[in-house]
């Protein structure tokens, strides 16, 4: 099949990790004639527009919508703060917590600060911590030097604060990092989207005319005869 | 049950599109219905798991050293301070602070009253249910006899 470069601001990309592009059909009669001819690309009856189109591009269709929904379902994992599970009075949580997300990591440093700028004057910090959702308890804190990071798989790893700030903004880092190149992965999804949607459209328009042509013709030729 | 042979008598006087509609409508209420019962079912989940939380926490007693959860993944190393007193949330942004004895009673009267609106939910809903499968009972016959009157 003759390859025209894709359309849309994604550039010159046939696939984007893991992505397949798609391509742009400069003239449908010739796509459509190239793809009778392949074994391969048997046509489908595709429902909505009542036309026979390339199963290849409602196959495309379905698998991009399948991909936008991970990609949509890892951006909210990032992006939502979720509230923390309970967790028992005990040294080290039973549960797994949530692998820590954006506006929770952004919690984190901004308390880490708070401790560190508190170290200094050696009063002690009187808390309210949930000890279940709905339920908070008071508790003593004094000043200290050290605190525990939950760093998920039931490990949590107890800090100095300048390390527990540092490894803070690291993770925030990345966090923000892939969120990023998540956000383009959708942008790069939807471009896609169109373009095969516009396809099939273009492919019904053909359809239709295809059939007026041929309406037209047989009264041509009886109109002809008489 | 006079009532539901009364209402079957009903049921059958109507025509095809009404009754779809009956059907539709008694369809997406009982949708609804079951989403309440899960919502009321995961709040008691909650507060049973807030009961349990808190009888554990009304066996340590005050001063013992704990790590306190500052954010989801941090924590600090402290002690339990005021081992009788908890703070319970009582909805828009509320907070109350009670005895450790008031705040289980608390959560033991909140469960209550939730099964309690579980249970009359339930009613409800089977009772809608049984309208809307009589509804498609009804229709499902009323098409037979039409396809059956347009072939013969």
């Amino acid at each position: 099949m003759s390859s025209s470069s894709p359309s849309g601001s994604g550039g010159d990309l046939s696939e984007r990790r893991g992505i397949p592009a798609a391509k742009f059909i400069q003239d449908v009669e010739t796509y459509l004639s190239q793809s009778s001819l392949d074994s391969n690309s048997a046509l489908a009856f595709h429902q909505e527009s009542e036309v026979f189109c390339p199963v290849i591009l409602l196959f495309r269709l379905q698998q991009y919508k399948v991909v936008e929904m991970k990609l949509l379902a890892q951006q909210r994992d990032l992006q939502v703060y979720f509230s923390p599970p309970l967790c028992r009075l005990v040294p080290f949580c039973d549960e797994a917590s949530l692998v820590a997300k954006i506006p929770d990591i952004e919690k984190c440093l901004e308390v880490v600060g708070t401790l560190e700028a508190r170290k200094g004057t050696g009063e002690a910090l009187l808390a309210d911590f949930e000890v279940s959702e709905g339920i908070y308890s008071r508790a003593c804190i004094e000043d200290t030097d050290s605190v525990c990071l939950w760093l998920g798989a039931n490990v949590m790893l107890e800090y100095s604060c300048e390390e527990a700030t540092a490894l803070l903004k690291n993770n925030l880092e990345n966090a923000k990092a892939s969120l990023e190149v998540l956000v383009a992965d959708l942008q790069f999804l939807r471009d896609q989207v169109t373009v095969t949607q516009v396809t099939i459209a273009r492919i019904y328009n053909y359809d239709v005319q295809q059939r007026r042509v041929k309406q037209v013709a047989p009264t041509a030729i009886t109109a002809a005869d008489s | 049950m006079a009532s539901s042979s009364s209402a079957r008598g009903e049921l059958e006087k109507m025509g095809i599109d009404q009754l779809k509609a009956l059907k539709e409508q008694a369809d997406l209420e009982v949708n609804l219905l079951q989403d309440s019962l899960n919502n009321i079912r995961t709040a008691n989940a909650r507060l049973e798991s807030a009961a349990g939380a808190l009888n554990d926490l009304s066996l340590r007693p005050q001063g013992k050293k704990m790590l306190v959860p500052l954010t989801a993944s941090l924590y600090v190393p402290g002690t339990l301070d005021e081992a009788d007193k908890v703070l319970v949330d009582i909805g828009t942004g509320y907070f109350i602070e009670k005895t450790m004895e008031d705040g289980k009673d608390y959560c033991q009267r909140k469960i209550n009253l939730l099964k309690s609106n579980y249970e009359q939910l339930f009613e409800v809903l089977a009772k809608k249910k049984s309208v809307a499968d009589e509804a498609g009972m009804v229709l499902q016959s009323k098409v037979r006899q039409l396809q059956a009157a347009t072939t013969s």
